[in-house]
């Protein structure tokens, strides 16, 4: 028995190394040739500089994205941007060239997002990044793709540190936190005319900035919050967190958490017979999505969003709505036609019109100038992304809306911030 | 709010009671900490959700198919990983429950994905009951009845039947048992199998509350750990003091500390009891004489 054992261990392992073996034979180089000739050769001119990740056919461009974890459905963003790519390369691709995204899984843990980059960079070879998903996890690479001078374009976060102090590579397309929660509290007070408000958030960077966003807005009213509530992302159980704010007995509760503790918050909530009017910023603006998986309960919930929602007579959302029927359900059959997935196309756009205007001699230097000449552009889903030299933050405007009979519904026009 | 906060946390600690349950039942017979007990239970609630949603099977229906699932799922576990290592010291014994979890991680993550679903359950959500000022829903109930039901189906089995006195038996000295003729290695088995229907029934308990998606039972796993620990890693009615009683502390903390700290509380016990009293509130300490 013991000799069995063995033996089929020994065979396996045998067989991995030899499936590893194989593919380093291919990688090897061929043995060099002997030199029959004796004069000295001239010596050669330098190789042209290579741009990493693009080749005569393709540019590969790479992401970071919560593919598993807590944070598993803010993943259909990356999985937007694959699809956003089938669109580009069915058409021709860009200058002749397709592109190609290779997404790699991070977890929502900023650790394995620092592991993730790398691995993109230093060994996939991108020529940009894209999208990635969370705060904590934008700010453990960003020293890294500045070092780098990686272009990296939509980090999905409000975060104002993605963009203070600056990095010349970096180019955000989410409005701040800060002033996302600004707009709320001031749209609470001033328009349903509610004054105590209590802040449920995540206990990082991404609740903390919103929350700072809500106090200075209420400061200026010479108010305050009625209760501030934090959550870990590794918690489960929120009864004892929901029994706190009830305690405060707020008219209206501010969620800046993940979609699966908005969820759980409501289920609490209609437990312990909390109605308070819900509001939440944009990265829960997944109206449809989050009616579905509350089983109805977010209805009557309150958000702002910055780009045009699923069922928008937008032309540009017929089009991806139909690149979503043709590519998307192959990738994942499960895949719902939602804003986080719409969002995917959302972050990658300015990207990709940029590697367009800086025509077939592509470089990293010529995408970020190009970027940085996007003024008002409203050729994506944004409808006035405005860079420039000194300015990396794309979006300023959001509009109000609510959830519906289980579907967003606008309540207001583009709003921009500092108005 | 005190009296709402002892109240919730009583029913969510039936459910770390459950798995705490789980836990010790295999810790008694093997010594062996499972730490594949979470996923062994993730994977069970998966399997009724597919069984409802795909099949259209009712839920009672479902959740006994997904039971019968689980105890075939801990006993193949068993069966293929743990008692295939030659002679293994407990620490690999553990090591390999740890691998066992990832791969079940890794298998329900690639089956059914990783994005969070709403697990239908025919306990309502919403209906609620008022006592004097503290709400008690319908889910709360079900977690008490349920694990009260559970720990006196556990009494009767292990004090009447003839496997549960084997098991019994088995856990005390195990040559003993096998030289009174009880096939010590098959008892093994059953632990296992035991063991992972009690973790899958605590898991579709919770689904509905949790969300249903791969990670649901880490948490509640380190926290039925921390329970068990808590009342004695070999004592059931200890498994469901600690559970009940951790579950209140965590509440109380968070609501009259911080919500920061309530993740903390499971390790911290942890902590405490092992210095202060190893054995747990009402496990035996255990003497080996030399």
């Amino acid at each position: 028995m013991r000799s069995a054992r063995i033996l089929l261990t020994g065979s396996v392992v045998l067989s991995m190394l030899a499936a590893i073996g194989c593919r380093k034979e291919e990688e090897a180089p061929p043995p060099e040739e002997k030199v029959e000739k004796v004069e000295a050769k001239k010596p050669e001119p330098p190789p042209a500089p290579k741009v990493p990740g693009v080749s005569d056919t393709e540019i590969v461009i790479g992401t970071t994205s919560p593919q598993t974890g807590p944070a598993a459905l803010w993943g259909s963003v990356a999985r937007g941007t694959a699809c956003y790519f089938d669109m580009i390369n069915e058409a021709g691709g860009i200058n002749g060239r397709k592109l190609k995204l290779e997404i790699r899984d991070d977890g929502y843990q900023p650790a394995r997002t620092v592991a993730a980059t790398k691995e993109l960079v230093e060994q996939v070879g991108v020529f940009a990044m894209t999208g990635g998903i969370g705060t904590a996890t934008g700010l453990a690479v960003k020293d890294y793709l500045a070092e780098k001078k990686v272009p990296w374009v939509g980090q999905g976060t409000g975060s104002t540190k993605m963009t203070d102090p600056m990095a010349h590579n970096l180019f955000a397309m989410f409005p701040t936190y800060n002033d996302e929660a600004h707009l709320l509290v001031k749209y609470i007070t001033e328009n349903l005319k509610k004054k105590k408000i209590a802040f449920f958030y995540q206990n990082d960077d991404y609740g903390k900035e919103a929350l700072e966003g809500a106090r200075k807005a209420l400061e200026a009213k010479k108010l305050k919050l009625a209760a501030e509530v934090s959550v870990e992302v590794t918690d489960t159980d929120l009864a004892s967190h929901v029994m706190k704010l009830k305690k405060a007995k707020p008219q209206v509760v501010i969620l800046w958490l993940m979609p699966k503790h908005a969820a759980i918050t409501m289920g609490t909530a209609a437990k312990l017979k909390f109605k308070p009017q819900w509001i939440t910023g944009s990265t829960l603006s997944d109206a449809a999505f989050m009616h579905k998986i509350t089983k109805g309960a977010w209805e009557g919930v309150h958000f702002d969003s910055f780009f045009e929602l699923p069922d928008s007579e937008h032309p540009l959302i017929a089009k991806y709505k139909a690149a979503y029927d043709k590519f998307a359900l192959k990738r994942n059959d499960k895949e719902l036609w939602s804003t986080f997935f719409i969002a995917g196309f959302l972050f990658a756009e300015p990207l990709v019109e940029a590697i367009k205007n800086a025509g077939p001699e592509l470089t990293r230097e010529k995408v970020i100038a190009e970027l940085e000449k996007l003024d008002k552009w409203g050729g994506g889903l944004h409808s006035a992304v405005t860079f420039g030299k000194d300015n990396r933050r794309g979006v300023r405007s959001v509009y109000l809306a609510k959830c519906e009979k289980g579907k967003a519904v606008k309540t207001s026009g583009y709003i921009t911030f500092g108005e | 709010m005190l009296g709402q906060l002892v109240v919730s946390g009583i029913a969510i600690g039936c459910c770390y009671a459950m798995i705490a349950l789980a836990m010790v039942i295999v810790y008694k017979a093997s010594e062996v900490l499972n730490f594949a007990q979470g996923e062994l239970a993730m994977v069970s609630t998966f399997v009724a959700y597919s069984l409802m949603l795909s099949l259209g099977l009712p839920f009672p229906l479902a959740a006994a198919s997904a039971l019968l699932f689980a105890f075939a799922l801990g006993a193949v576990c068993e069966f293929a990983f743990l008692r295939q290592a030659d002679e293994p010291t407990l620490l690999g014994l553990i090591v390999i429950t740890l691998g066992m979890e990832m791969m079940l991680y890794g298998a329900a993550g690639w089956i059914w994905g990783a994005d969070t679903k709403s697990f239908p359950s025919p306990i309502s959500d919403t209906s609620v009951y008022e006592i004097s000022g503290i709400i008690i829903s319908d889910q709360d109930l079900t977690y008490l009845a349920t694990a009260l039901l559970l720990a006196g189906l556990l009494f009767l089995f292990f004090r009447y039947t003839r496997v549960g006195v084997a098991m019994r038996a088995t856990s005390q000295n195990e040559s003993a048992a096998k030289l009174m003729g009880i096939r010590t290695q098959w008892i093994n088995t059953f632990t296992w199998g035991l063991s992972s229907v009690i973790g899958a029934l605590a898991g579709i308990l919770m689904a509905p509350r949790t969300m249903l998606d791969p990670n649901m039972m880490m948490d509640p796993l380190l926290k039925g750990f921390a329970a068990a620990v808590l009342g004695g890693m070999t004592s059931l009615p200890g498994a469901a003091l600690g559970g009940c009683l951790l579950g209140v502390i965590e509440n109380l903390v968070a609501g009259y500390i911080s919500t920061e700290f309530k993740s903390v509380v499971a390790f911290v016990v942890i902590v405490i009891v092992l210095c202060v009293r190893p054995a747990g509130l009402l496990g035996q300490e255990e003497i080996k004489k030399v």
